[in-house]
């Protein structure tokens, strides 16, 4: 099933992106010439699609859990208008807390970003049978399972030390999510060998990786040319 | 005392102390003048955090004792537990074993870091080499706070303790990682609270489901600073901010309809607890 955005709302990232061109070198080129200004706007591009580009350093980290968090909420948004069948009172309260957790950590992302947020993405959950049980909450956890593994793996390359800590603060509230969607399903699997190590660690993913993972609830692609890992 | 010496006494060994402490030098030196008695020593104590606090090993190493000695603890309560005949039902208990591995595993790997930076590995009060029992201290703890709590006795009661030491091991984490900046250690250590926050997740949901059916329908993560008990606020106190990244008010951000509403807004971040009020609801449970 798939979640349709407004028309016209992807537009707007792809329309600021030159192919060919990454934006750091156009904006090169362009701060070179002073009052460039028509200039750029006459180099905006014609047209075709075009991966959304991240931005760089820690816009492109931000844009990144930007991106992983507007599919968490897009996922609970979906699951609560759509509940399972057998989804009983507690169960229907659990997504719909859950739905605005990811908002508010959704919104968070895009006010800290501010201009240099990224459009709304399309999500593709095209995988999920959402009035399934099991295929909802198994998603549900392989989403909020990807979220924590790049929530980590953003934390230490953030160059604004501000942002990791601050951050920090929502690996325990997602490992808290995945845990739920796995236990309520299938009691006693809060966590195996696929998601915590011989430490008793959960796992540190690049950015880049858990990109390419989340791909699969993302029609949106992007450029994470600039994207640290 | 005089805080201007203290300075110039650093300076000495330390000639960039100014610049560690502020880029704005000049305010500093004059900060005795400027910054009310009071006030003084609070100031002080923040200002060598910032400058210091982070970088040195020591501190790092100091980081890591203090979630050896909270694994410790864990290690015992759930050892304890799962070895309690009648305690918990047959149908939770594989949980539960999963969780007591993972604060074994966690002893380990702190013990093999710490020594592996070169410090000394935090060891219990009873503790003594272990051979038989590894790591298993039990007598370095009273889980029932001198009888206050049943906790192996009434699996209810214990569930309570349990998710307020997992919500608490938690915001000990979290509390944790400003020290740890800019070291390895501060991505492994967030790879540590992601498992704690299963494990809380665990517990809490239990709670949450017949046959216990707790009678605040506690959620997987924290909803305000709502306590499992009312006698245990203490350790949830400060759970309710709202405000993350210092000014951000979660609250006023847009939701579904309206704004993100409180209770989610305040269980979407696990908030960090400092390491003496952490040690200060630690310490009814821990035996001299």
């Amino acid at each position: 099933m798939k979640i349709m955005n407004s028309p016209g709302e992807q537009q707007v990232e792809i329309t600021d992106k030159i192919p060919g061109v990454s934006r750091r070198r156009f904006f090169q080129l362009a701060g070179g010439i002073a009052g460039a200004g028509v200039l750029m706007t006459a180099c905006r591009p014609r047209s075709g699609p075009t991966n959304i580009y991240l931005g760089a350093g820690d816009t492109a980290l931000l844009n990144f859990l930007y991106v992983l968090n507007q599919i968490e909420a897009a996922f609970y948004t979906q699951a609560v208008a759509t509940p399972y069948y057998g989804a009983d009172h507690k169960e229907l309260l659990a997504l719909s807390d859950l739905r605005d957790q990811e908002i508010a950590h959704r919104e968070f992302f895009k006010k800290i970003l501010g201009n240099s947020a990224v459009t709304t993405i399309q999500p593709d959950f095209s995988t999920v049978t959402f009035a399934d049980r099991t295929s909802t909450l198994t998603s549900g956890a392989k989403i909020e399972d990807i979220v924590i593994s790049g929530l980590i793996g953003a934390s230490g390359l953030f160059t604004n030390s501000d942002y990791g800590l601050a951050f920090s603060k929502m690996v325990s509230v997602e490992a808290r999510h995945s845990a739920y969607c796995r236990d309520v399903l299938n009691p006693n699997t809060l966590s195996d060998n696929t998601v915590t190590d011989v430490n008793g660690l959960g796992q540190s993913i690049s950015p880049s990786a858990v990109l390419a993972a989340a791909g699969t609830y993302s029609h949106t692609l992007f450029d994470s040319s600039r994207l640290p890992n | 005392m005089d805080f201007r010496n203290i300075l110039h006494e650093i300076e000495k060994t330390d000639p960039e102390v100014y610049e560690k402490l502020s880029p704005r030098r000049s305010v500093l030196k004059s900060f005795g003048a400027k910054v009310a008695v009071a006030a003084l020593p609070f100031a002080i104590g923040s200002l060598f955090k910032k400058a210091y606090g982070k970088t040195t090993t020591t501190t790092v190493i100091d980081v890591l004792n203090f979630a050896l000695e909270r694994e410790y603890f864990e290690y015992a309560f759930y050892r304890t537990a799962n070895n309690t005949g009648g305690l918990i039902p047959a149908g939770d208990l594989p949980g539960f074993k999963i969780i007591e591995s993972h604060e074994l595993a966690h002893i380990n790997f702190l013990n093999t870091t710490i020594t592996a930076l070169g410090g000394t590995p935090y060891t219990p009060n009873h503790f003594s080499d272990p051979t038989t029992e590894g790591f298993y201290v039990p007598s370095a703890y009273d889980f029932t706070k001198a009888g206050i709590y049943q906790t192996f006795d009434d699996y209810p009661t214990f569930l309570v303790i349990a998710s307020t030491f997992e919500d608490l091991g938690i915001r000990a984490h979290n509390g944790q990682f400003q020290y740890l900046l800019g070291n390895p250690v501060f991505v492994q250590a967030q790879q540590m609270v992601a498992t704690e926050g299963r494990h809380a997740s665990f517990v809490r949901l239990i709670r949450r489901l017949p046959p216990i059916s707790a009678m605040e329908i506690p959620a997987p993560w924290i909803n305000n600073n709502i306590p499992p008990t009312p006698a245990l606020q203490s350790y949830y106190l400060g759970e309710d901010n709202t405000k993350q990244l210092n000014n951000i008010v979660i609250t006023s951000l847009p939701g579904l309809t309206g704004n993100i509403p409180e209770l989610s807004a305040t269980a979407a971040f696990d908030e960090p607890l400092d390491k003496t009020t952490v040690l200060s609801l630690l310490s009814p449970f821990i035996l001299p």
